[in-house]
Order: structure tokens, then sequence, then C-alpha cells
């Protein structure tokens, strides 16, 4: 063992070997020399460092306790006695080991043939199940498929089918017998489920599965059927009981009718139930507003003021119009969530038709004011209210023919009717018994009166309410109605004056018509008219007094021989009457006349009305007198007519006449 | 219930009078619709508006009839008092013959409405009170000498007019409840439908139109 370590030693550490070297031999090379080798060898060993060494030195010592030659020489033996002794011990221990290995062996053995048993027996239980696993496997697909089929279905059914129970008891109710008919708010959503359903079955058809949709639709359909005529009869009920005055529409009323709205024959009878109700409601009412009155007499009964024909026929009609305008509000508060097209119109309709039923006792009622005459301007007054009302209504229940309004524009034709034949038979009287004018050329009392009507008429016209173009064509009407025999009354009873006593008295009658008409609208054509014919008269009146004037004062025959004169006649002088002195004598007259020409007016003159036309008289016949002087005096100026010292004669220029007369 | 709005219990007819151009149709215009008009057109005759209220609990529809005021629709409008359950009288603040002509329209409304319709006497145009033209004590006066009817007389547009049509309604109901009963006594001996639910003058009022006639 020394050695061995010795060796693993050797190479290195020359440094050192050669200061060993050195010292011993000085010439001799270490690696050489095995002596020195061992003892570097020994040297180099480290006994502290080597284990083995130690363990084998200390076992050394349990046993070689004494040292001696002896001992020495055995140790030897002794060690190679322990060695045997302790491998001995060894075999003996082994062999137990071996025995428990080869008990082990065997029971490993045993597990070996065990498990290999099992999986023996594993093997033919696997073979075995092998079929039911294939079957399990083929069923667990096939219920997977079923429960997906089992959703569909129950989505099918939740969409195509009426299932909550509120509406289910709905949905058995609408199969019930007809009694006890009571509608909720649940009736509706079932009907709105029913109807949702039967929409989408639609699309069921578009699917294979139509022989499902078709049975669906056909269930949904009758259902939807007996239901809609359930709340038909519901509504329908329910409306004849709306016969109060004030008529509440229930808020499921509103809803049967929003409902109902997909049944347009079913829509539109319950529409005629209501209005049906509704109409003898308002006739009740009306006729009760004329006969009692409000509960207590007051207001008083509308008849209570039958003697007073434009408050009864007023009243009735403001009542009718406050109905209108109510059950137009009924109707509206009815059909407020109804979406279907021509709702305003249906109101409209449904609006004749309950106003419909005090259309024969309005009619009749006015139809006595009216003929009972109570006058023209009354009958005007009535006429007017009507078309008042006419208009009024209209805007109400719209321009459809209701019968209302037609009933009212009956009663507003007959009472203009009425109103103009009372008129014409008026007018036509004057003409039956034409009166001589007046002494005084004023007027006719005829005249008068009848200007008086007409502008009473027109006065009440005035303040009616009747828009205004109606009102310009009824103007026109009244006017022609009267104006027109007036005047020929006045041209009859004048065609046996003298002409300026016809001349006077038109123009005092036309002016009178003027005057009377120009207070009102709309006479504007007339009255250019009337101003056109007073001025064909004033010029009659005009010649005639410069005539008249003339003749007085004898210019008239000069006048007349200067004018008709001609120059192969010979000299004027020569002419019979037309000698100077002659006309000396005429001048003295003319003098007169100049001096004060108001006394030479015709007396006729005076009776004018109006104080402007008789002045334009005078002026215009004056410049007429004028104008023959003027002719004369030059006639008698000119040299060729041979008069002597002309100046003499007429000693008054043209001009200065005209200065005096004006 | 969205249709909630139509069950009313009443429904009190409403007539609004007073000279032209005192604002009556603005007044309609601004109760109902709850807009300030400018310009109104001079009514023509009568025109018509609706809104129901509630008084006490109780949902009241009003139908106001908006008469015209110029002289020539008299006749006409005179009709329409008829069963009136509440007349609302309008003067305007800012000018003086409007006020005056008050004691013939309040002639008209106490010859054409029955005893118990409310009348209510209203001061319109408030707002222009630098051209005030007839002062609050005056109308205050007028309505006392004249059997203290309802005085109303700040109205400015959108302001007061709620509550004008509201106190008429308040005093029109509560003299229904209360006064159902005297009035059955006062009117022993007149005939009553058997199914107007009180039976009392007073009742009739809100019906006035159909009921009022129609019994």
């Amino acid at each position: 063992m020394a050695e061995g370590t010795g060796e693993v030693v050797a190479v290195p550490a020359s440094g050192a070997a050669n200061g060993l070297n050195n010292g011993i031999g000085g010439t001799s090379t270490p690696s050489n020399n095995p002596l020195s080798r061992k003892l570097h060898k020994i040297l180099e060993t480290r006994l502290d460092n080597d284990k083995e060494m130690l363990e084998a030195l200390k076992a050394l010592s349990t046993f070689f306790v004494e040292n001696s030659l002896r001992t020495r020489r055995n140790l030897r033996g002794d060690i190679e006695r322990r060695s045997l002794a302790i491998n001995e011990e060894f075999v003996g221990i082994f062999k137990e080991v071996k025995e428990e290995l080869k008990s082990i062996s065997e029971d490993v053995q045993a597990m070996s043939n065990c498990c290999q048993d099992m999986t023996n027996r594993l093997q033919a239980a696997k073979e075995q199940t092998q079929d039911l696993i294939v079957k399990t496997t083929k069923l667990q697909s096939e219920s997977q498929r079923v429960e997906i089929r089992a959703q569909v279905a129950d989505a099918f059914l939740s969409k195509f089918q009426p299932i909550p129970n509120y509406i289910h008891n709905q949905y058995m109710s609408f199969l019930k017998p007809k009694n006890a008919v009571f509608i909720s708010e649940d009736f509706f959503k079932a009907l709105g489920r029913v109807k949702q359903i039967h929409n989408d079955v639609k699309v069921l058809l578009r699917t294979n599965q139509q022989t499902a949709g078709l049975e669906i639709m056909e269930q949904m359909a009758l259902l939807q059927e007996t239901a809609y005529e359930r709340l038909y009869r519901w509504a329908q009920s329910e409306c004849r009981t709306l016969t109060q005055e004030s008529c509440d529409i229930s808020p499921v009323l509103t809803q049967a009718m929003v409902a109902l709205q997909d049944r347009p024959v079913l829509y539109k009878y319950t529409l005629d139930e209501f209005g049906t109700a509704r109409r003898s409601t308002v006739v009740r009412g009306f006729i009760d507003a004329l006969t009692r009155g409000g509960p207590g007499g007051t207001p008083r009964p509308i008849e209570m003021h039958s003697h007073d024909p434009l408050r009864y026929v007023g009243d009735m009609l403001a009542w009718l119009h406050q109905a209108t305008a109510s059950e137009k509000e009924h109707l509206e508060a009815l059909l407020k969530h109804v979406t279907a097209q021509g709702v305003e119109e249906s109101i409209q309709e449904v609006v004749g038709h309950i106003t419909e039923g005090v259309c024969r006792p309005l009619k009749v009622r006015i139809e006595q004011v009216i003929v009972a005459e109570p006058g023209a301007v009354l009958l005007y007054k009535i006429s007017n209210l009507l078309k008042f009302y006419h208009h009024t209504v209209s805007g109400i229940v719209g321009n459809s023919a209701t019968t209302l309004l037609t009933t009212v524009e009956e009663m507003h034709l007959l009472s203009k009717k009425i109103f103009f034949s009372g008129l014409s038979l008026h007018t036509s009287k004057l003409m039956d018994k034409v009166e001589l004018p007046p002494p005084d050329l004023g007027p006719s009392s005829a005249l008068n009166q009848t200007l008086m009507l007409l502008r009473e008429v027109l006065a009440s016209h005035d303040s009616s309410v009747v828009p205004l173009d109606a009102r310009q064509a009824d103007f026109v009407q009244v006017l022609s109605c009267v104006l027109d025999p007036l005047l020929q009354m006045c041209t009859v009873s004048a065609s046996n004056l003298g002409t300026a006593d016809m001349a006077t008295f038109m123009v005092n009658s036309l002016y009178m018509m003027k005057t009377t008409l120009a207070l009102f609208e709309f006479t504007d054509k007339r009255l250019e008219m009337l101003q056109f014919q007073i001025e064909a008269h004033l010029d009659t009146l005009i010649n005639e007094q410069a005539s008249y004037v003339l003749t007085r004062i004898g210019l008239s025959y000069i006048y007349n021989t200067v004018q008709q004169h001609k120059p192969e006649q010979g000299a004027l002088a020569n002419m019979p009457n037309l000698d100077s002195v002659t006309l000396k004598a005429t001048m003295v007259q003319f003098d007169r006349y100049l001096s004060a020409p108001d006394n030479m007016l015709m007396p006729q003159l005076n009776f004018l009305l109006s104080a402007t036309v008789k002045e334009q008289i005078v002026r215009q016949s004056t410049e007429l007198v004028c104008r023959a002087y003027g002719e004369v005096y030059a006639a008698v100026m000119n040299p060729i007519n041979e008069y002597k010292d002309p100046e003499n004669i007429l000693h008054r220029s043209p001009h200065q006449v005209q200065t005096l007369l004006s | 219930m969205a249709t909630a709005p139509y069950n009313y219990s009443y429904i009190f007819k409403y007539i609004i009078i007073g000279d032209m151009g005192v604002g009556k149709s603005c007044l309609l215009h601004q109760f109902t619709e709850k807009k300030f008009m400018a310009d109104c057109p001079h009514t023509i005759g009568v025109e018509f508006g609706t809104r129901i209220i509630e008084v006490s609990g109780q949902k009241i529809k009003l139908q106001i009839w908006d008469t015209a005021g110029q002289e020539r629709f008299r006749a006409v409008t005179r009709s329409y008092y008829r069963g009136a359950a509440g007349a609302l009288m309008v003067y305007d603040i800012t000018r003086r013959s409007t006020y005056n002509h008050l004691s013939s329209w309040l002639t008209d409304a106490r010859n054409l409405t029955n005893p118990n319709t409310v009348i209510i006497l209203i001061g319109n145009k408030a707002d222009l009170e630098a051209q005030r033209d007839v002062t609050y004590e005056e109308a205050k006066q007028f309505a006392e000498e004249n059997g203290g009817f309802m005085l109303k007389v700040n109205i400015k547009m959108g302001e007061n007019v709620e509550d004008a049509f509201l106190e008429a309604a308040k005093k029109i109901y509560q003299n229904i409840q209360d006064g159902s009963l005297d009035l059955n006594a006062a009117e022993s001996g007149v005939q009553h439908k058997p199914s107007a639910p009180q039976g009392g003058r007073l009742t009739s009022e809100p019906q006035p139109q159909r009921e009022g006639c129609g019994c």
C-alpha cells in the first residue's frame, strides 16, 4: 500500500529532490537510485491524509496489543485467520440473504402469474363488452339528437302556441259559449299573441313543415275569428249603453276599436252601433232642449223663443253646433289609437250619421219659421245665419255631404228663395199700380218704402257673419231684384209728364236711390250706373232751362233765325222780326234777365232735392244762354247783316254778359 | 293606461265673453295649447277648445266656447250662453272702454245663463302694467257691487291663466258638492230626468249641452 502511494508522488517535487541530492551525494541523479526513490516516497507520504492507512492501523491496534517478536512473526497468520473468520461470517450472512431473495422471487413469480391471469380475464371481458360499448355509443348519440329535437320542438311550441297561463284562460274563454263576455287586458294580450302566431306561421309554410303550418294557421284563424266575434259582440253591447249625455269612452273600448280595425266589417258595424246610440241620444237631447230646457227650466226651453225667429233658429243651430263638436270629440276619443287609414273620414261619416237624426225636427221647425214669412229683413237675416252655421258646422264635420249640412243648406236656400220671392212680390206690386208722381216731383211713397226696405236688408247683411265673397254675390242679386223694378217703376210713372217734370222727377228718384246705396259696400257699379242716368236727365234739364230763359226774353226766335240764316237769304236786318227795333226791345227784356237771373228759373228746378244738382243746372244753362247771346251778337256786329249802328242795338259785349251772369 | 285622460267624471262648459280685442282667444289658446299666440285673428262667431283638469282628485273635462267680441256677432254668440257652468268675462286693463262695457256683458251673462253659473272677471294684459288704465281696486269694487262674483284681475299671459280656469272649476265643483241638496228643495216641482245622477241644477251644468237641455 505504501509503495502505491509513493509512486504516485514520485514524479513532481524535483526541486526538493535536487536539494536533497545535493546534500547527500552531489553527483548522482535522483531517479536512478531506487533507495532514494523509496525514501522519497516514504517521506512524501502523509499519514494523516491516508484514511485507509489509518483504518488499517486502527484495526491492527485492536488485536496487536503486544509488540513482541512472536507476535510480530505471527502477525501475518493472525491477520489471515481473522480474514478467514470474517469471510466465513460473510458467507453465512449472504446465505440468509440469498434465502430471503429466493422467497421474494417466488412471491414475485406468483404475482406475475396472478397478473397474467387477470390480464387474460380482462381481455376476455373486454372482448365480451365490445358489443355493448358500440351499442351504448350509438344510443348516446341518438339521445343527443333527440334532445336537440326536443329543444326545437319547445321553441316551436313557444312560438306557435298561446301558452302562458293568463293567456290560457282567455284562450279557453274564446271557445266558451257566448254568455258572460268579459273583456279585459288579458283578452287583448291573448288576441295579440294569436295574431302574432298567425303571422309567424307563414314562415313555416315556406319550409317543409307545411302540414304543421297549415294546421296551426287554421287553429289560429279559428281562434281569431272566435275572439273577434266575441270582441265585436262585447263592443256592440258596450256601445249600446253609451246613451248618456256625457259619453265616457272606456279605455277597453278604445282598445277594442284598435283590435277591431283588423276586421273592417266588424269595425264598421261597431262604429255604426256607436253612431246609432249617439244619434238617438242627440235627438233626445235636442228635443229636450227645445221643449224642456235645462233642469229646473234654466236655461229656458228653446221653443220659448219661437216668437223671435232669429233667436229661435240661432239657438237651435248653436245647440247643434255644440252637440256636433262634442260628438266629434267622443269619436276622437274612441278612435284615438286606431292606426288604420281614413280615421278622419270615418269620424266625419259617423258624426254625419249621429247628427242625421236631428235633421228632421230641425227642418220642420225652421221651415215653419220661414214659411210663416216673418218679413223680408228677418228672412234675410235667417238666411245669413243659416249660411254662417253651414260654414261653422262644416268646419267640424268636414265638407262631406252629411245630412245635417245638407239640411242647413236646404233651409238656407229655402229662406233665400222665400226672401227673394218676397222681394219680387213687393216690387211687382209696385209695377201693378204705378202712381203718378207727387206734385212736388219728389220720390213717390212707394219708392221711399222700397228704399227703406232695401236699406234694412243691406244693413242686416252688413252685420251678418257671412264671408265677403258670398256677401258680394248676394248683394248683386238683392240689388238687381230691387233696383231694376224700381227704376222701371219710376220711368213708367214719369212717362206721362212733360220733359222738365219728367227729368226733375227722375233726377230726384235716382238721387234718392244713389244716396241710399252709397252707404253700403259692393255698390260701386250700381252707383256709377245711377250717376250716369242722373247725368242724362241733367242734360235734359239744362237744355230745358236754357231754352226756357231764351223763350222768356224773346231771344229764342232771334237765335234760331241767326243759326239757320244762310248768306244767300240776304242781310239779317232785312229778315222779318230781326230789325233793329225788335232787337232793341228784346235787349230790354234781356237786361231785365241780367239784373235778376234767379227769377227766370223753371219752377221744376225748385223741386230738386239736391242743391248741388240744381246749382249745376243753373250754371250750365247760363253758359248755354251766354253762348246763344254770343252768336247773336256776332251776327249783328257782322257788317254783312247791314245793321246800322250795331253797338247801339246790342250795347253789351258777350264778355260783359258772362261776367254779369257768373 | 294611456287612455286615462278620457276617464273624466264631469264636463264643465265654459264660455268666454268680453269686448273685441281683449284677448279672449289668446286666453283659450294659452290654456288649451299652453302657448302664447301673438296676433290672434278675430274670432268668427265662436270657437271651441277642450282640456282635462283635475279638481279634488276628480278629472273634469272643460269644454270652452270662445265667442267673438265684435258687436255684429252678438246675435250668434248669445245662443252659446245656454247651460254654461262658467263664464269668463274678460276686459283689457289697458283699455277703459272694455271695462266700461262689462256691465252689458254681465247683463247678458245673467240673463242667458242660469243663476248658478260661476262668473269670473278677468283683467287681461297685466304684463302691460305701464299702460294700465283700470286699477285693481276699481275692478274689485265693480265685482263687489255686482254680486261679488269671482275676481281675477292680474292675468299675464301664461302666468295666471291656468288659475282662472282652475278656480272657476273648483267653485263649480264645490257648488255641486254642497249645493245639490238645497237646490233640489228650491226646485221642487221641476221636471227632472230620473237618471240624472244628483238631480240638482248644478249637476246638470257639467253636461249642460246635453243634459242641460236634454234630460
